[in-house]
């Protein structure tokens, strides 16, 4: 097989594992049986289609160990087995088994070695120790192919039969294709010794309709070869196999995989029950029941029609005690399960992440490209030309959100990974933790959601280990024993923001000020404000446990979440009630590539601000600025609005001083932005507003990894470079220096 | 010629290789960039300031799509600013950082001519004496009985000491 194709294979496998964890956890939680059962057939089918796929690629390693496991699974199906926490553990520790297997055989090594065949041989041992067997026949473990499609090998489903059974219908061209039935007959005969051959002719149209070219003859064969496989078999028919229909049914079948059979074959009007009599696959006991009832069994076809067969089949297949009301039951759920599966891989397409990186980029290309256009087409003043190029701009806008949209990703996938790690931890430290999600729905782009994802791990760990308190204290400060630990997710203001709150003991200030100071991180006598107090934890070395664990305490992890956040641009918050429990805000942007912005001259200079984060723009004239011309507020309608003149931020050192700038105020009336971030507003004072500007992002590169207060660049349309200003840091910085002439001035009027 | 100008040299040096240098003037002086780091040579123009930073960082242009800082050299070496002229070239520079390659622009008052230079013509940087940081310096050579700089590229442009000396004019803020 090639590598591609085992690439396929392992991203299947990822997210089929995946799936599995997810059902796994929810298996902890069910009370309800029949619920049990359903995400018990869940995991059954997962693992299934896993060594399924597995075999296809001969990776006997991954289809031994599924196997096993399957093997457990299909005990508490029976419900010979009953699913408890420890279960429920071993499986979890058998996925993770699996993931490393499929890593492993990505790798292309063949074989398992050191640490991973230790695993291997325990887990083994100790799934077995549930089945309560030596480890498994090898003749069990007999090809197993085609995912889901295919037969479960349990003897417990599994019909009498010890031959290998195939129904062959040859496809109109085989003669003319040079293809003689006869061959293959006889060729079969070489594998193994046949032992029954029904030709199978009710495709034999009139005689007036006979064309003599054309085959019309169908066979079911039963063949003993006990030591061939599947594959070898396919071999055979490796020639015709494209219109030709084949089915090969090992030894020992499920029944299901009969049925399924039966029901593909193409003889509209053939007699199932006859069928199962002329190919000999069931056993005489099986096929004196089946003829028994063949006369209902045919009304049932004729009254239900096509469709109902199967029902019908299995109905018969109880009434007569061959197989149990379950497993029919499992192998209706089962078709209608592989339906919707169907449906839903039918929606997605799997993208090459870097194709779609180069399509973005193309796409920043081409806004870049139309914003030029437009401003030569403005400069042309043609009205055919403007109101073309407006409708070029509006699909650009389109495409351009189209494509971002394809890198966006919900949030939820990365949220339930946490209820493992929840699980856990909740075990290590011996509390009792509820995990709860919200706003899983909430989308944000796929680079910030890989990269969000150690962060987030940090700080669900702290909030378990350090927030929540253990259930005795709990017990005593009259909470209820079982912690609550929330992840939440939502849009604000072009951003979004992901929240991690615990009901624990919540952020001692005292004790933060105190490791602080034994630390050297503040001077004593410093007035610090709580949110700089809370913003101390994430210095680096710094820890308030009194003891380390090994899951935290060591004091590396939050500087950590911090940097991790901060180079995507983002902000963290804290908020804390002593003993009521503490909230960590993740502020991100939505996107790493292309914004809206909002274009504005200062000076010679053109900036853009993220339009998302743009509020109102007004005109600051002298009523609003009140009394006296220096002070950094206006009232804006009734709120205070501090400001400031982003001239005398951006320009402080340039050439072109003052002078320049005066003359500039005499000629325009200096209009402020109002931008809003994380709930605070600010005002920007501007020389001139010049629109919407939809903004590529182009990274400034590492000489400016140190300048605060602008995030970016950006392309004009006249080519020319803009800076974007970092809104998030300039509204601190606002807010700062307002306080400190609050605090100077003591009044706002 | 060559033969000549070696010939009092040893026979390891006369297998030397020849490397290629662009020459160039600033400030009067001539200078020398081995050609292996260099992209490309545009005119000056289109340069935006970027706010907060210190003088030797010009600003940033659009080359082609991308934004490319641009250094002004003679503000790195003796801290006046390039006077612009017609003859004001930005070279475009490939240098590597952390296995990454940036391309930085410095400007320049005047780019002369590439040269042949055999590295045994190389002689080590003047401890003392030289305008500029020594480190900048990776040899002198005599051309046509010119002194001509040749500059240790890496050491000017060096990436973490630009952001860095950022940071530091941002926290006297």
């Amino acid at each position: 097989m090639s590598d591609d194709s085992l690439q396929i294979f392992a991203e299947e496998a990822e997210d089929l594992l995946g799936v599995a964890e997810q059902a796994l956890l929810n298996l902890d939680n069910l009370d309800n049986e029949a619920e049990t059962l359903e995400g018990v057939n869940d995991l059954f089918r997962t693992f299934h289609t896993i060594k399924g796929a597995a075999g296809l690629f001969g990776l006997d390693t991954i289809v031994d160990f599924t196997h096993i496991v399957e093997s457990v699974l299909g005990n508490v199906r029976e419900g010979t087995l009953s699913v408890d926490e420890d279960l429920v553990s071993l499986f979890l520790l058998s996925r993770d088994h699996l993931e490393k297997l499929v890593s492993n055989a990505l790798g292309g090594a063949d074989s398992i070695t050191g640490e991973l065949k230790q695993t291997d041989s325990q887990l083994i041992g100790k799934l077995n120790h549930y089945l309560g067997i030596s480890p498994p026949d090898e003749n069990e473990l007999a090809p197993a192919t085609e995912g889901t499609a295919q037969a479960t090998k349990e003897n417990i489903d599994g019909v009498v039969n010890e031959n290998w059974h195939i129904s062959l219908r040859f496809g109109p061209d085989a003669l003319r294709n040079g293809m003689d039935p006869a061959s293959f007959i006889s060729y079969l005969n070489k594998i193994g010794e046949l032992k029954s051959v029904s030709l199978i002719d009710d495709a034999i149209p009139s005689w007036s309709e006979f064309d003599p070219e054309s085959c019309y003859l169908g066979f079911e064969i039963q063949l003993i070869a006990p030591n061939t496989n599947k594959d070898e078999l396919e071999e055979v028919f490796e020639f015709v196999k494209d219109d030709c229909k084949i089915s090969i049914l090992p030894p020992h079948s499920h029944i299901n995989d009969y049925i399924k059979m039966i029901e593909e074959l193409p003889e509209e009007d053939m007699r199932i029950g006859d069928i199962l009599v002329a190919c000999g696959a069931l056993t005489n006991l099986e096929k004196d029941n089946m003829l028994n009832t063949q006369d209902d069994f045919r009304d049932g076809i004729t009254a239900g029609g096509q469709d109902f067969k199967v029902p019908q089949l299995g109905k018969i297949a109880v009434e007569e005690k061959v197989v149990q009301q379950e497993i029919v039951d499992a192998a209706i759920k089962k078709q209608s399960n592989i339906k919707q599966q169907r449906v839903s891989t039918q929606q997605t397409i799997r993208v090459n992440a870097l194709k779609l990186e180069s399509l973005v980029n193309l796409v920043g290309e081409l806004v870049i490209g139309s914003a030029n256009s437009e401003l030569n087409a403005r400069r042309l003043a043609d009205a055919d030309l403007n109101e073309a190029m407006e409708n070029l701009l509006r699909l650009v806008e389109e495409v351009r959100d189209t494509a971002l949209g394809l890198r966006m990703v919900q949030i939820g996938e990365t949220f339930n990974r946490y209820k493992r790690v929840v699980r856990e931890v909740s075990r290590d430290t011996g509390k009792d933790i509820e995990l709860h999600i919200s706003g899983a729905e909430t989308e944000l782009d796929k680079t910030l959601i890989e990269r969000i994802g150690d962060p987030l791990m940090h700080l669900v760990r702290n909030a378990i280990d350090h927030g929540i308190e253990p259930p005795k204290i709990r017990a005593e400060k009259g909470k209820p024993a079982k912690g609550l630990v929330r992840l939440d997710a939502f849009h604000d203001s072009g951003s979004i923001v992901i929240q991690i709150s615990d009901d624990g003991g919540g952020l001692s200030k005292e004790k933060i000020l105190n490791k602080a100071l034994e630390k050297g991180l503040v001077q004593e006598g410093l007035q610090l404000s709580d949110q700089e107090i809370y913003r101390l934890i994430f210095e680096a070395g710094f820890s308030t446990a009194d003891k380390v664990s090994n899951l935290s305490g060591r004091g590396v992890g939050m500087d950590v979440v911090r940097k991790n956040i901060e180079s995507l641009r983002g902000q963290v918050e804290i908020e804390s009630e002593e003993g009521k429990g503490s909230t960590i805000s993740i502020r991100l942007p939505l996107t790493l590539a292309i914004i809206d912005g909002f274009q504005v001259r200062v000076g010679d200079a053109q900036y853009i601000l993220p339009l998302d984060m743009v509020d109102e723009c007004i005109e600051l004239n002298e009523s609003l600025r009140g009394g006296d011309g220096n002070s950094n507020y206006i009232n804006l309608r009734g709120e205070i609005l501090p400001f400031m003149h982003l001239s005398d931020v951006f320009k402080a050192e340039s050439k072109t001083e003052t002078s320049a700038k005066d003359e500039a105020d005499e000629k325009h009336r200096d209009n402020i932005v109002v931008v809003q971030f994380a709930g605070k507003k600010a005002g920007f004072v501007v020389d001139e507003l010049l629109g919407e500007h939809q903004t590529v992002i182009k990274p400034l590169g590492k000489i400016f990894q140190n300048l605060k207060g602008i995030s970016g660049a950006t392309i004009l349309g006249s080519g020319e470079v803009a800076m974007i200003v970092d809104i998030p840091e300039m509204v601190k910085r606002v807010i700062n220096s307002g306080q400190k002439q609050f605090v100077s001035s003591n009044s706002i009027h | 010629m060559q033969q000549v100008e070696n010939s009092n040299k040893s026979d390891e040096e006369h297998s030397d290789d020849v490397e290629q240098y662009l020459t160039f003037m600033l400030g009067g002086k001539v200078y020398g960039l081995e050609i292996l780091n260099i992209k490309e040579i545009i005119e000056y123009g289109e340069v935006t300031d970027v706010p907060m930073m210190p003088g030797f960082i010009s600003g940033v242009i659009n080359l082609r799509g991308s934004v490319v800082p641009v250094i002004d050299l003679s503000q790195r070496f003796s801290g006046k600013p390039t006077e612009h002229t017609k003859r004001t070239s930005i070279i475009i520079i490939e240098v590597t950082n952390d296995d990454l390659i940036i391309e930085v622009g410095v400007t320049v008052d005047i780019v002369n001519e590439v040269l042949d230079i055999h590295s045994g013509e190389i002689e080590p940087a003047p401890s003392l004496g030289s305008q500029i940081q020594t480190n900048f310096i990776r040899g002198m050579a005599k051309v046509d009985g010119k002194l001509l700089i040749l500059l240790d590229i890496e050491n000017v442009l060096t990436v973490d000491e630009l952001s860095q000396v950022g940071s530091v004019q941002i926290a006297e803020k």
